[in-house]
């Protein structure tokens, strides 16, 4: 413990408001869960260098302690993804120069995405925001894995605070990551067929090369010297089962395909990112592979009742008939997908969740929605905390609220599942960053917000974040202004700028490969921020925000 | 006694997983064709867990044994298509000449609609093949079409020898060729990569047989040759473990191919296409090569120009043992009226058309003594026919696999999918297309845009 606690106060000062004056808190008068279904009402936690000292009704609290007054909050263990992106920005797309490419049969690593010697701890970015945006809704510790295809590296065990990569790294590798994912066309391996066996092929090139140098290691004397390999090398902890394989596995068919690498090669398994498992349970149990389900969930468009349709049903034609058959099709495939949690629960078997597709805006909705399918609110916090700590083998270190556990702690004012409850804490490795509760926004003032001034923005699209400023200028009913593109470098004007009560929407003309596209964000302004979505053409619709830039 | 699919679904029970289901069922009062042993009038056929256990008259049912009434209907081995691309998720790996080391097997899609179609055809097993992009293509799998289960494993019928797809002339030399500027450019190229990589394969068991004899000489030092599951697999094909299965049309080639294995001991040899078959026929059979052709489907590229309805019956009266098969999810659906168009184009004899769908293409994948035919021991797959299966009026009835009834058409619903798609658009105004188009070089269609 004693490297935890010297880091512990580097990381000191950057993770909350001002200079803390101290590293004990105490946060009292709090209802506690400690783990499902352990639940101390009004007690008090007492944290120390970042390790929880004490937890209890009435517990002494030492005067250098920095009070924090929960008056019947909520506090419940930091919450752990198995398996995410956190901290690991998606690259930028680079067009591939095929003139460079000798033979499409054996492309470069980059390009064939075998790179299990990667460490997704050397690639870690602090600053991004997806570590920010994981760790206010509750997560404080997470598996991350690189972005890439068949093989993309060593996952690591974070911690969602740090400064730099370093202070986020609990444990450096905790399992080679991999993905059924071929390389692009024309390269090998391309499809599914050639990524298995392209798989079992390293593999067992790995424990021949790995055989080869334990006896080269005995004795060396008169071999051929071993050729450094690493690729093989990334295989060697899976082979000694030291660290497991990760394999992200959304389908019915890529769950089943990647037991069957694990039955034909050996490896210990966990499955990430599991959206269709509720058929194969048992053939998973059987296999003992630890399980993350995915919280990215299909969505039910509900549908706007049309009493008067309902009233002439007689009239139904045949393809409206069809449609409803296809409809309920579809709703039962998608409650299936909504029930996979409580169905794997009735099946006895532990999971933790994985969230390398849902955007964390939505992980407390879904969350929702798995609670109207059979999940318990003591299942869900199994399945955030115990269960994930357990399939990662934290239990001794996370998961629950005891003393001797890390100081990683999420504070709500109400119950976490209650719709209305806000996040006022959280705590990981004993920092404490504090959350503002949002004012709900004034609706129907008939007040237009202000947009003038200088604006930050960064959008989500496929090519990776753009971010930029946009700058409005003028008067109500005549703005205008710029958007600057950090990825082209080029600033464009504003064709249309409106204001509608609290609605910014602003569009202007955009250049893709010689294609003139008109872009179009709407938005709603909050005073300072804004939120909204960026529609380009037919390349779909991405989440945009915005922050107003202090004037100089 | 059918497998009650969409019951089960429509409660929301989930379709789990069974072991490779085995039924017991007596098929009754049918006029029983069983190829291989002439024409049974009014007689029975019983399946006990999976396994045609006696054919004859006035059997009786087991205990609990479902019953079909086969009156006025007619009993056929089920269907066998050596051709198909059904139930794969991928078909070609198109990203090097030779991909002997892939299998079509870890792409099986038990999820397939087709699948079902399938069996509303009467046809109960397919070879799931690799495409043909590739001289030396994918190992291929062969399958039974166990429909409602959600598990690659159910599907493949354990046990079936090892098959693997090569590919001639036009489709290789373009990916790898025209497409990448590498061999093979041209059918001489072809040849090329089928004789280094056979010779590669020889070195290759050579390296490990000198190895294997050395390593526990006490002062042994050397080194294994590098695993290699490409030349592991080829080095397979030498020892005689996998039936080459040759996408192929012209004569010269599918000669060149012969003399190819002829030089390499390679004897299991099954020519697919093979439009020009007809000229090299006695060559054929001398080799003991066989053929699985189309009825009557060519001209749809240069290599094809040449070719006649008569292949199947010239081929068949030469005694090379002849199929006909789909190479496609819409044909496989009535590979009962192909085989009857060779009544039409060489008035082969009822048995002969049956054999061409039944017991040759079970030749050919090697499991001819498991299916293919009606005879006591063999599996219970079978289809029943509403008048005879070579009629132009023969309607599928009854399609059962293992004794289980996999396709009744009398209960046959409307929507057969097994996990509909969450995001799917619905839309019944607009005709889905589930088009026909040539699924051998699927995966390859970038290639043609240039």
């Amino acid at each position: 413990m004693l490297w935890l606690l010297s880091l512990n106060s580097t990381i000191h000062g950057q993770e909350i408001d001002l200079e803390p004056v101290t590293d004990t808190y105490a946060i009292r008068n709090a209802n506690i869960v400690q783990s499902p279904g352990r639940v101390i009402s009004m007690g008090a936690v007492l944290i120390e260098e970042g390790v929880i000292k004490s937890v209890g009704k009435s517990i002494n609290i030492p005067a250098n302690a920095k009070i924090i007054e929960a008056d019947s909050m909520y506090i419940y263990a930091g919450f752990i993804d198995g398996l995410s992106h956190i901290g690991l920005p998606k690259p930028k797309e680079k067009a591939i120069d095929r003139s460079q490419i000798k033979d499409p049969a054996n492309p470069p690593n980059d390009l064939s995405g075998i790179q299990p010697e990667r460490l997704a701890s050397a690639m870690l970015g602090p600053k991004d925001k997806s570590v920010s945006d994981m760790r206010k809704i509750g997560f404080t510790t997470a598996q991350a894995v690189p972005h890439g295809l068949m093989l993309p590296g060593q996952g690591t065990l974070i911690l969602l605070s740090g400064e730099t990569p370093d202070q986020m790294v609990y444990r450096k590798e905790t399992s080679m990551y991999a993905q059924l994912e071929g390389a692009p066309r024309r390269l090998y391996p391309n499809t599914v067929i050639g990524v298995m066996a392209k798989y079992r092929e390293l593999y067992r090139q790995a424990v021949q090369s790995k055989d080869y140098l334990k006896k080269y290691n005995a004795n060396p004397a008169g071999m051929v010297r071993p050729e450094q390999n690493f690729i093989e090398e990334a295989f060697y902890p899976v082979i000694e089962k030291k660290t497991p394989v990760t394999f992200r596995a959304e389908s019915v068919l890529d769950i089943q395909r990647a037991l069957t690498l694990k039955s034909d090669l050996g490896f210990d398994l966990m499955l990430g990112e599991v959206k269709q498992g509720w058929d194969v349970i048992d053939k998973i149990k059987a296999s003992n592979a630890k399980v993350f389900l995915s919280l990215d969930l299909p969505e039910i468009k509900e549908e706007k009742q049309d009493s008067e349709k309902d009233e002439v049903s007689a009239s139904k034609t045949e393809s409206d008939l069809e449609k409803e058959r296809l409809e309920k099709r579809k709703k039962e495939i998608i409650d299936l997908h909504y029930q996979q949690a409580s169905t794997f629960k009735d099946k006895g078997l532990k999971f933790g969740f994985s969230t390398l597709e849902v955007k964390p805006k939505d992980i407390k909705k879904n969350l929702s929605k798995l609670l109207e399918y059979g999940m318990t609110e003591s299942d869900l916090i199994a399945a955030l905390t115990t269960h994930p700590a357990e399939l990662l083998g934290l239990s001794t270190v996370m998961g629950t609220i005891d003393p001797g556990k890390m100081a990683n702690l999420v504070v709500t004012d109400k119950p976490y599942f209650d719709e209305k409850s806000n996040i006022r804490y959280v705590i990981v490795d004993g920092n404490v960053q504090s959350y503002e509760v949002k004012k709900p926004k004034k609706k129907g003032t008939g007040k237009d917000a202000m947009p003038k001034g200088k604006w930050s923005y960064s959008a989500d699209t496929p090519n990776g974040t753009v971010t930029g400023e946009i700058i409005i200028t003028g008067e109500p009913d005549d703005y205008s202004g710029t958007i600057s593109n950090s990825q082209t470098g080029q600033t464009t004007d504003l064709t249309e700028v409106s204001v509608g009560g609290g609605s910014l929407s602003l569009s202007f003309p955009f250049d893709i490969g010689g294609n003139n596209i008109q872009i179009q964000i709407t938005a709603e302004i909050d005073g300072n921020t804004f939120e909204g979505n960026m529609s380009v053409g037919q390349l779909g619709s991405f989440e945009v925000e915005g922050q107003r830039e202090p004037k100089n | 006694m059918k497998k009650n699919i969409l019951t089960a679904l429509l409660l929301l029970i989930s379709v789990g997983l069974q072991a490779q289901e085995k039924g017991t069922l007596l098929i009754k009062n049918g006029t029983v064709l069983t190829i291989t042993n002439g024409i049974k009038e009014n007689s029975d056929v019983l399946i006990k867990d999976g396994k045609i256990q006696k054919i004859g008259t006035g059997l009786k049912a087991p205990s609990g044994a479902d019953v079909i009434d086969a009156k006025g209907m007619y009993v056929m081995p089920g269907i066998i298509d050596a051709h198909s691309h059904i139930a794969l998720s991928a078909i070609n790996e198109a990203t090097s000449p030779v991909t002997a080391e892939v299998s079509t097997g870890d792409a099986v899609n038990p999820l397939d609609i087709a699948i079902y179609r399938a069996l509303a055809g009467g046809v109960t097993l397919s070879h799931a093949m690799h495409g043909s992009a590739n001289a030396i293509g994918g190992q291929c799998e062969t399958i039974k079409h166990r429909y409602g289960t959600v598990d690659p494993e159910e599907l493949k019928m354990k046990g079936a020898p090892r098959t693997i797809k090569f590919a001639l002339g036009e489709n290789p030399t373009r990916v790898h060729g025209s497409g990448n500027g590498i061999l093979p450019r041209t059918r001489m190229g072809v040849e090329e990569v089928f004789r280094n990589s056979f010779s590669e394969a020889n070195e290759y068991m050579a390296g490990w047989n000198e190895y294997n004899a050395k390593k526990n000489q006490k002062s042994f030092k050397g080194v294994a040759p590098k695993y290699d599951l490409r030349l592991e697999t080829l080095a397979d094909i030498l020892k005689g473990n996998i039936i080459i299965h040759c996408h192929s049309y012209r004569a010269d080639e599918i000669y060149m191919l012969m003399q190819v294995c002829k030089d390499y001991g390679i004897k299991r040899l099954v020519f697919q296409h093979v439009n020009e078959g007809f000229k090299v026929a006695p060559e054929l059979a001398e080799f003991g090569a066989m053929a699985s052709v189309f009825s009557d489907w060519w001209a749809y590229k240069f290599e094809v120009y040449y070719s006649t309805a008569y292949n199947a019956t010239i081929l068949t009266e030469n005694n090379v043992v002849t199929s006909i098969n789909s190479d496609s999810r819409e044909l496989i659906r009535h590979l009962y009226h192909e085989a009857a168009k060779t009544q039409k184009y060489g008035s082969l004899p009822n048995d002969k058309a049956l054999s061409l769908i039944t017991i040759n293409p079970a030749k050919q994948l090697g499991i001819d003594d498991r299916v293919g035919s009606l005879e006591e021991g063999k599996e219970g797959d079978v289809a029943i026919f509403k008048n005879h299966p070579l009629s132009i009026y023969a309607v599928p009835m009854y399609t059962i696999v293992d004794g289980i009834v996999e396709f009744d058409r009398e209960n046959d619903p409307a929507d057969m999918r097994i996990y509909p798609n969450p995001e799917e658009q619905i839309d019944v105004t607009i005709a889905v297309s589930d088009s026909e188009y040539d699924r051998c070089m699927q995966d390859t269609e970038f290639l043609f845009n240039h």
